[in-house]
């Protein structure tokens, strides 16, 4: 399993990009949402989540703004932007010809 | 339970440049968290499980300031620590030594009476030069912080970091003048009552010693203010 999550780490960009695309999100949701696609198979860590979206926010893939809840805590969202959605494709792509690779040579 | 998560996050932000970013982003987390524990325990998840999910759930938040790291720069590894000790307490042992070396010779005269060589003087020139060792380590060991290597952001949090650093280094060097300037004290005052048998003004060191102390503080103030205006 610290193989598995040691590798899926390595993605955790790709993936929450690839949510964002769906939808505007905040951290809990977009958690929460992995592991329900997951079927509980795999949680991030918070500071996993957060120093993605730090690294994110650097490189301009998303950007944020305040949610405006009118019950409850008010909430940070994260949207993709579109340098994101290309940058995106370039993970996709290079996951796409990683696992290829892997798969001819582990049979 | 909810305290116990706030108070967790406390603890694990202590080291957190405080910056508004940062105060923001444990916020955040923070609300995360309890949104996941009142999910848990709407499951079904005793508060006990779902505070020690959430908990576990948080990872390694150094990760997220990866500028913090270098804080460790500011206090010296275990091996340092001890070479400072240990260079501190031969230092002082070789004060000691050149006491008992004045002290030796003032003896020596005392008991044979040769007024022909002035022992207890040759006595005191050999005990300050013993002296010159330990005061080279003292002010070795007050230097051995390591050089502060600026990154490439210049920001507060930098400038902060390099003059807490600065001031650590003065600290450390204004605290074995000190104990030098006291140690010598106490030898002088020791090694002159001695042989002078004046005890009764002999005492008088104690009050240069406090006097030499306080103009080495004047020293270090004034220049500290002359950094300030530069």
């Amino acid at each position: 399993m610290s193989i598995t999550s040691d590798i899926l780490r390595g993605h955790t960009e790709a993936i929450i990009l690839s949510h964002l695309l769906e939808q505007d999100s905040y951290g809990y949701q977009i958690n929460k949402d992995i592991m329900k696609k997951t079927n509980n198979a795999y949680e991030l860590k918070e500071a996993t989540l957060y120093s993605a979206f730090r690294r994110l926010e650097q490189a301009g893939s998303i950007k944020t703004y305040w949610g405006d809840e009118t019950v409850g805590a008010r909430r940070r969202y994260y949207a993709i932007t579109d340098d994101g959605r290309k940058a995106y494709q370039g993970y996709k792509q290079e996951w796409q010809e990683a696992k290829k690779i892997i798969d001819q040579l582990l049979k | 339970m909810k305290e116990k998560i706030t108070l967790h996050f406390n603890n694990l932000f202590t080291d957190a440049p405080k910056t508004r970013k940062a105060l923001d982003l444990k916020e955040e987390m923070i609300q995360n968290a309890m949104d996941k524990y009142d999910d848990m325990v709407a499951d079904g998840y005793s508060e006990e499980d779902a505070y020690h999910n959430v908990i576990e759930s948080i990872g390694d938040v150094t990760e997220l300031f990866p500028e913090v790291e270098e804080r460790n720069l500011l206090t010296l590894s275990e091996k340092d620590r001890k070479k400072k000790a240990m260079f501190t307490a031969a230092a002082v042992g070789m004060y000691i030594f050149a006491g008992a070396v004045f002290f030796f010779f003032g003896l020596i005269s005392e008991i044979t009476r040769s007024y022909r060589y002035d022992l207890t003087a040759l006595g005191f020139v050999l005990a300050l030069l013993i002296c010159i060792v330990p005061t080279v380590m003292l002010v070795y060991a007050a230097n051995m912080y390591p050089g502060y290597t600026k990154r490439e952001k210049d920001d507060m949090v930098e400038r902060y970091k390099e003059a807490k650093y600065s001031s650590n280094k003065e600290k450390a060097v204004r605290k074995s003048i000190n104990s030098i300037i006291w140690t010598m004290a106490l030898i002088l005052y020791f090694a002159i009552s001695f042989t002078t048998y004046n005890w009764n003004i002999t005492w008088i060191i104690f009050l240069i010693a406090a006097c030499v102390q306080a103009i080495v503080k004047l020293i270090f103030e004034l220049k500290k203010h002359d950094n300030y205006f530069e």
